[in-house]
């Protein structure tokens, strides 16, 4: 792609040392313009429908008469619509756009073939598009995040192809002999997908198992896909947005490669401790519980390393749009972990199986960790790509507050719930349907929080758009979350 | 990292490692059980699946029933799923090996249905599934008795016992006025005690607390026996009329109103009051919505497998319902 002619950001800094670097880094910049500008309209567009979706669903679980008697309204089809826009059109579209930029970027090479990219984007939507459509018109599979029906899975996977073709050809023309722990996750991310989805599609539709085990493919895929997946995506932003804003490398080489090793190791073992007491062998729960104590070694090394790496440097996070919502990610996937493991602990999972917290915990996977990792992302990669700044800080500011306590309040509603309605549940002599009306307060809490979830990704929608009509601010200063005083406008961004 | 061969083969190693270990291993291990028959080669178990079952568990999976209702029960030392009633063993891989989808479930913001054909009321034979389920309502009947004493100080004389006392006083205190029950075409006097039965174990195993009293009984006066073919039209068409905290959606799209044209038609609802159609127009289930009953009725993991130990609880139920190979597959109507 030709870089004339793009409007592109005055490189801020012409110190003679630092310009071509400069200088390369806006050539690279303005080739993933356009492919990256595409993902991220795509995965938002797909968060709006998602946010509608979702608190469709949240007031419809405790108001079931809402809507009811339309059939692609009905609540058993708008959920998975729900959760598969979210994973597939709005997380994966933006985490493949993060990836993009930062595989260009991290491999300091212009992007070559951008039609690759377009094409594999317009066909991810097309299939999303055909998926969800599917789901509401009554064509679900029933499979945890596999609803989509063949058709919609067959365009996913070709477009998937596009995608990751291109990230594997771009690490080949890569430049430089050091392969940053970024692009470890972001290549691991890249080839488990494809592997992932083929084989959860092979071994539940083209030949499928039999039996139970249909269930544990199910969970062994969804698993894998919030850890292999979307965590991959996660912590190699992470590891690349925290070191690049406060200007400082990663504390310990060491410890980010042991972390990523036993991450892959050990998050690609879980998952059947969804499955407890179910009809499996003992053996496949046990080890996947097992796999899940173990996580504790890539948690802790992960969390030692981002730790490290920003003593003395969290002041910037009231500046920084792109560090606080990096590091309100990452210490995020530090609580979901610990989460995960509590409540794969049998004596725990006794009281909290089958019930409402087990959604808490995907939603602190998939939204306190990635999403908000890859808020911070798009703040920071947005403003290179369009070289405009962001218009409002104040937005900025209402999004992030209005996201964290969205998540919070969802998350605690939802454990709450879920600790209630199962306590309730494992007490025969309280009858079943004291269980669901416990629940049901909390629900309507959780209900609240959307709202605020609702608010902020409008917001940011909002942001987003003023963005991409060139509306922003033409500035070479980024914008901050509050008026920094002389000191603090160098290390910011 | 200086070499990239270590890097590659170490994401598809570990890949490699999962996949194996947790897909392909376990399908050599439970990937290809066949059903249990006795010595003689028949009381098989469990069996294929009718046309009308397959596609109705499409449309359980495609409306998502399966992210509210489990269909698996836990054994005893992980649960109370047995002690709820909604099976009486654990379930094991062998009772899926014909399903599909297996909906297993993650979620029981309603209650589990692995069991819900077993539940029916067993129409064809009348002397001995009066015998049969009566023992088991006795078991609710202890278990719903602590709630009311726990519960409430002072139920209501006349309606919260009735479910507890039923089977053993007479099938008619189920409610206070059921001989009127319109149900299907079947003999009053032998189907009263199975209605009692099923009735009695409702308030355990279902969903209405005892406590409270009024709803409930009252309500399934008008009504088909509980978890009968018709019950669950009426309950998916208007799960408020049937219980009034029931949290389940409607699936009104599954029926359709019709103009009476001579006679009204065997599978029309027995709905009432603001449920009713107008005069001259009848609710009748879809396609869909009939095989969607077929598919419940036929979630039935009643028969004893050899692996797994049944519960002393309640066996004499198993072997009851277990001498018609497949009971949960009613002549769908």
């Amino acid at each position: 792609m030709n870089p004339a002619g793009i409007p592109l950001k005055e490189p801020s800094v012409s110190a003679a040392a630092g310009d071509t670097e400069q200088l390369e880094r806006a050539l690279i910049d303005a080739s993933t313009r356009v492919p990256v500008l595409i993902f991220y309209t795509s995965a938002v567009a797909w968060l709006i429908l998602g946010t509608l979706l979702a608190g469709f669903v949240s007031f419809k679980l405790h108001t079931p008469d809402l809507l009811s008697d339309i059939s692609f309204l009905t609540w058993g089809r708008v959920r998975p619509a729900h959760m598969n826009v979210m994973v597939y059109g709005w997380a994966s579209m933006a985490g493949m756009g993060t990836a993009i930029w930062l595989m260009a970027r991290l491999c300091r090479t212009v992007l070559r073939y951008p039609l690759l990219l377009v094409a594999g984007a317009g066909f991810w939507n097309l299939g999303v598009f055909l998926g969800v459509g599917g789901i509401l018109l009554g064509d679900s599979t029933g499979y945890q995040w596999l609803e989509f029906p063949s058709y919609a899975a067959i365009i996913l996977f070709v477009a998937y192809t596009l995608v990751a073709s291109w990230a594997v050809l771009m690490f080949r023309f890569r430049r430089g002999e050091q392969i940053y722990i970024s692009q470890w996750y972001l290549l691991g991310a890249f080839l488990w997908f494809p592997w992932l989805y083929a084989a959860g599609q092979l071994m539940l539709f083209v030949v499928p198992v039999q039996g139970v085990l249909q269930s544990a493919v199910g969970w062994w895929y969804a698993n894998n896909l919030l850890f292999l997946w979307f965590g991959a995506i996660g912590l190699g932003t992470a590891y690349y947005m925290i070191p690049k804003v406060i200007g400082r490398p990663v504390y310990s080489y060491h410890l980010a490669a042991i972390g990523f090793w036993s991450y892959a190791l050990f998050s690609s073992w879980t998952g059947m401790q969804r499955l407890v007491d179910g009809p499996f062998p003992a053996w496949m729960v046990t080890a996947s519980i097992a796999a899940t104590i173990l996580t504790l070694i890539p948690v802790a090394t992960v969390g030692l390393n981002h730790h490290m790496t920003m003593q003395g440097y969290f002041p910037i996070m009231r500046y920084s749009p792109t560090l606080r919502f990096t590091v309100f990610g990452a210490m995020s996937y530090t609580v979901f972990s610990v989460l995960g493991i509590l409540i794969s602990l049998r004596s725990v999972a006794r009281y909290v199986n089958f019930t409402q917290a087990s959604i808490a915990y995907s939603h602190l996977g998939l939204y306190a960790f990635f999403t908000m990792v890859i808020f911070g992302s798009m703040y920071y990669i947005v403003p290179r790509l369009i070289g405009r700044e962001w218009r409002y800080g104040s937005l900025i500011k209402l999004h992030f507050w209005a996201s964290a306590y969205g998540i919070g309040l969802m998350t605690l509603m939802l454990l709450a719930g879920g600790l209630t309605q199962g306590t309730s549940m494992e007490n025969p002599s309280l009858a079943f349907s004291e269980s669901v009306e416990s629940v049901l307060p909390y629900l309507r809490g959780r209900s609240l929080s959307g709202i605020l979830l609702t608010v902020s990704h409008f917001v940011f929608a909002y942001h987003f758009g003023l963005m991409l009509f060139g509306l922003g601010r033409k500035s070479t200063v980024p914008t901050f979350l509050n008026p920094v005083e002389a000191e603090g406008a160098e290390v910011a961004h | 990292m200086k070499g990239l061969a270590p890097l590659f083969l170490g994401i598809f190693g570990t890949f490699a490692f999962s996949w194996v270990g947790l897909t392909v291993i376990p399908n050599w291990q439970i990937g290809h059980l066949n059903p249990q028959s006795d010595e003689e080669g028949t009381d098989i178990y469990p069996m294929p699946q009718s046309g009308m079952v397959t596609r109705g568990a499409r449309v359980y999976a495609a409306n998502g029933c399966n992210y509210c209702h489990s269909e698996q029960v836990h054994a005893e030392y992980a649960g109370a799923d047995i002690e709820r009633k909604w099976g009486d063993r654990r379930s094991a891989p062998r009772d899926y090996i014909f399903e599909r989808p297996v909906l297993l479930g993650k979620m029981r913001m309603g209650q589990d249905l692995a069991n819900i054909g077993a539940r029916a009321p067993k129409e064809e034979e009348s002397p001995s599934p009066a015998g049969s389920a009566s023992p088991a309502p006795q078991g609710a009947a202890v278990s719903s008795g602590a709630v009311a004493s726990a519960k409430a100080a002072s139920p209501p004389p006349g309606t919260s016992p009735s479910p507890a006392t039923a089977p053993a006083t007479s099938p008619g205190a189920i409610a206070s006025k059921p001989p009127t029950s319109p149900g299907p075409a079947s003999p009053p006097p032998s189907k009263s005690p199975t209605t009692a039965a099923a009735g009695g174990t409702s308030p355990a195993a279902t969903a209405s607390p005892p406590a409270p009293g009024p709803p409930w009984p009252e309500q399934t006066a008008g009504l088909p026996p509980m978890y009968s073919a018709a019950w669950h039209h009426v309950h998916l068409y208007s799960p408020r009329s049937i219980n009034l905290d029931s949290n389940m959606p409607s699936y009104r799209f599954l029926y359709q109103a019709r103009r009476i044209s001579d006679a009204r038609s065997a599978d029309g609802l027995q709905v009432t009051g603001s449920d009713a159609p107008p005069e001259g127009w009848e609710i009748v289930p879809t396609y869909d919505a009939k095989c969607l009953v077929a598919y419940m009725m036929a979630l039935n993991q009643s028969h004893p497998l050899t692996e797994v130990k049944s519960s002393g609880a309640a066996p004499v139920a198993s072997p009851a319902a277990s001498p018609s190979p497949a009971p949960g597959v009613p002549p769908p109507k």
